[in-house]
């Protein structure tokens, strides 16, 4: 396999994976606003936040409201966070690797472009916009599904499985970075009243309230989420588990080098965060110390798959 | 209700569907039955939904313009053209008794020169050709093929004969557009191609792996195939991609490649570096290698001539066999055919006169206004003049530029080209198109079964070509015995 087809396909699924975190963030966030009482302040500018982007947001747009973050996030095509962005930057990888993936692969990226490139306008309508984000969140699973069912799985199928469990245990990560902020910032009891709404709404946008519910067994609380999300061994957006399939590929592919031994450390940090000891100050500086590692461990990849051709 | 066909004029040109306004050919007769069945806004329909398969299929080419690259839409006509299989099969002998004759004399240019020593062709049109390559002589690819995928276009005049109207034996390209339009039109009208006994096309990328297979330099294992592409930047890449996919070929730049000290060509993997046998490439010979050809190229690999004279590396087509695709070369083809097959040509060349005859020449600038004529060595439609459609000044213009070169020039009779039905507006209209058969030539001979149909959308205009207002229809050859 061509170090550049194995780039090309772990971007990809990065863009992909990102397309469908960010339709999903937003679906989420907006259920969360409904949920809550009209007295309760939380505005839209923290999912901005989350993604480092409230500078690049603050040049284009004056008030952070729901019309402007959800353009922002979703339509704007100068943004390269953006939905719109980062399923062009998907199709473009697409378009250069299709000989590596089942036909139906390309036409869904491309038929999923198509559909966003004449909806972008909709964004706007919050009932259209639900329709939307749905529309896409399909699109994600189906393209992650006749993978999964009609592409044999071999190397360039493992640098897809790469990418897309590095860019899930980030934005897992930065899901329980919105959580904290939340909590962080808006003291007022009236919030703290409805914290179980928050959570499950987080659960909700990882796909984990009915896992949750079967494992732990007890009611939705903020210590037991966390460590749900960060260390369960089974359901597919926690970070251990991003982390052991990760793991997986980067032992069936060729020369992994020193990349097992970065690993293994990079799970025994992961399993020795404590939820319970942590205040949410301390779990922040956690969080954003494991979004760096996930960042360093991107480049040790990159070093080793990617560029080790140019170097011969 | 008006008839879709009302006003269909049939006197100019040879139409291939039609008789007469309402009279279709025996061929087209179960075609034109079933969409005089179809309402207007059900042929509408049709063509909305075609449409937007190829939009979501991403069947496109690339334009280039000043305001940058645009991907563009494949443009399609889904009235399908027809031709009769007892008419196709002696196209079919005639298109490998050519490219047969054509690689005979590519393999004699590089060595024996007999064509030349017998008098058949001057040795200044061999020598001044741009696509002659001296650093060629002397190699012997296997099988002796030069030229393993040829693209012939063919028109057919008003008298109905198919004329050949030029071999293009460099980076022929369309393939790719001929499968995706059958795959268009069996998504369009499935009801329609249960009831004709149409001959199937889609083994094509299974006959290419094979044939590309066959010039592999060891044949003890499973060669490793290579599709080289200039990049996305290129025209065709839509092509080099789909072409890669379906014969299950890695898609390489000059950059994933590299020849090392023992002149085998790698391709920088994952794994390390792994050897190429074979490479399909779509670059111009000029940007194949920089050791050899333009020292400027970024697109092609340094060494790769020396990998493959060195009989480490196939590559198809062979460097050096464009030298048979000049359209001055092209006059001789028929005596090739005599010369080197001992057999008389099957299918005819359009009647050429090579500007660099001092006759030939004085004949062309006296009809200028009537002929067409064509530089030798470009391709896409560009540089040529169609005397008929000409202004005064053009032809003048044109008169000075052949006087400067003329050994770059040809001059050929305007043909009628023959028509089609096309969809225009909602009605059937005729316009003009040409074919492409694809020819592959390695240890076999294989002819696709029918080709690229192009088509001039634009009323009255001859240029077929994508790039100038050009589309193109889904070629059906129809086995009539038996109905």
């Amino acid at each position: 396999m061509l170090s550049r087809s194995a780039e090309r396909l772990y971007w990809l699924a990065r863009y992909i994976e990102r397309t469908e975190n960010i339709a999903k963030l937003v679906s989420v966030y907006m259920n969360l606003l409904m949920d809550l009482p009209k007295g309760v302040e939380m505005g839209w500018q923290q999912l901005v936040r989350i993604n480092g982007s409230e500078q690049e947001f603050y040049e284009k747009h004056k008030i952070p409201n729901e019309r402007n973050i959800t353009r922002f996030l979703l339509a704007d095509a100068s943004y390269p966070g953006s939905l719109f962005s980062s399923l062009s930057a998907a199709r473009e990888n697409i378009r250069t690797s299709r000989e590596l993936l089942p036909d139906e692969a390309w036409e869904q990226v491309n038929e999923m472009y198509l559909f966003t490139k004449g909806n972008l306008d909709t964004v706007s309508n919050r009932r259209s916009r639900v329709l939307f984000l749905k529309e896409i969140l399909k699109g994600c699973q189906r393209f992650t599904g006749l993978l999964s069912g009609y592409m044999s799985h071999n190397h360039p199928y493992r640098f897809i499985r790469l990418g897309r469990n590095l860019e899930r245990a980030d934005m897992t990560s930065r899901i329980l970075d919105l959580a904290s902020l939340l909590l962080a910032d808006s003291r007022s009891d009236e919030l703290r009243q409805y914290e179980t709404i928050l959570w499950m709404n987080i659960l909700t946008a990882l796909n984990a309230l009915l896992m949750y519910r079967q494992h732990v067994r007890s009611r939705v609380k903020g210590d037991d989420v966390l460590n749900f999300l960060l260390l369960d061994t089974n359901l597919p957006r926690s970070v251990r588990c991003c982390l052991m399939e990760i793991s997986d590929c980067i032992n069936q592919l060729p020369n992994p080098d020193a990349l097992p031994q970065r690993l293994s450390e990079l799970e025994n940090y992961v399993q020795a965060i404590d939820t319970h000891q942590t205040t949410q100050l301390q779990l922040r500086a956690i969080l954003d110390d494991l979004q760096n590692k996930l960042g360093a461990l991107h480049g040790q990849i990159a070093d080793n798959w990617f560029l080790r051709a140019a170097a011969e | 209700m008006k008839s879709i066909w009302e006003n269909y004029k049939t006197e100019h040109a040879y139409d291939e569907l039609m008789h007469s306004e309402y009279q279709p050919r025996p061929v087209s007769y179960s075609l034109c039955q079933y969409l005089n069945s179809l309402k207007k806004t059900d042929i509408d329909k049709r063509k909305i939904a075609a449409e937007l398969a190829i939009m979501e299929m991403g069947i496109s080419f690339t334009v280039y313009s000043d305001e940058g690259n645009i991907d563009r839409a494949w443009p399609f006509d889904i009235i399908p053209r027809i031709m009769d299989a007892k008419e196709w099969k002696l196209i079919e002998k005639g298109l490998k008794q050519r490219l047969t004759a054509l690689n005979c004399f590519i393999s004699d240019v590089y060595s024996e020169q007999a064509f030349i020593k017998d008098g058949k062709i001057p040795s200044e049109t061999i020598n001044s050709s741009k696509n002659f390559r001296k650093e060629c002589v002397g190699m012997k690819p296997r099988h002796n093929v030069w030229a393993n995928i040829c693209g012939t276009d063919l028109v057919r005049d008003k008298d109905g004969i198919m004329y050949v109207l030029e071999d293009n034996l460099r980076v022929p390209s369309g393939v790719s557009y001929m499968l995706e339009n059958r795959v268009i039109t069996k998504r369009v009208f499935p009801e329609l191609l249960q009831g004709i006994d149409i001959l199937p096309i889609d083994d094509y990328p299974t006959q290419l792996q094979d044939m590309l297979s066959s010039i592999a330099p060891h044949q003890n294992s499973k060669p490793q195939i290579v599709v080289l592409t200039p990049g996305i930047y290129n025209s065709a890449y839509f092509e080099h991609a789909y072409l890669a996919q379906q014969i299950g070929a890695q898609l390489v730049e000059g950059g994933d490649l590299v020849v090392k000290d023992d002149d085998c060509v790698y391709m920088r993997t994952i794994e390390g570096l792994e050897k190429v046998d074979v490479i399909y490439r779509r670059i111009d010979d000029d940007f194949l290698d920089p050791e050899v050809f333009r020292k400027d190229s970024a697109l092609g690999v340094r060494g790769l001539m020396r990998a493959w004279k060195a009989g480490n590396v196939a590559l198809a087509n062979a460097p050096g066999a464009g030298v048979a695709d000049d359209k001055v070369v092209y006059a001789y083809v028929p005596e090739m055919i005599r010369y080197y097959l001992n057999e008389e040509p099957i299918l005819p060349n359009v009647p050429t006169y090579l500007c660099s005859n001092k006759e030939h020449l004085d004949y062309v600038l006296e009809h200028l206004a009537e002929l067409v004529v064509k530089p030798a060595n470009e391709s896409g439609g560009y540089g040529m003049l169609v005397g008929p459609h000409a202004t005064a000044k053009q032809v003048e213009a044109f008169r000075q530029v052949i006087k400067a070169d003329p050994r770059n020039y040809i001059g050929q009779p305007t043909l009628s080209i023959s028509t089609a039905p096309t969809l225009c507006k909602g009605k059937l209209e005729p316009r003009h198109i040409d074919l492409r058969p694809f020819i592959l030539q390695g240890e076999h001979t294989f002819v696709t079964a029918g080709g690229l149909t192009r088509v001039a959308l634009k009323k009255g205009s001859l240029v077929v070509n994508s790039s100038q207002g050009g589309g193109s229809k889904d070629t059906w050859i129809i086995n009539m015995e038996g109905h």
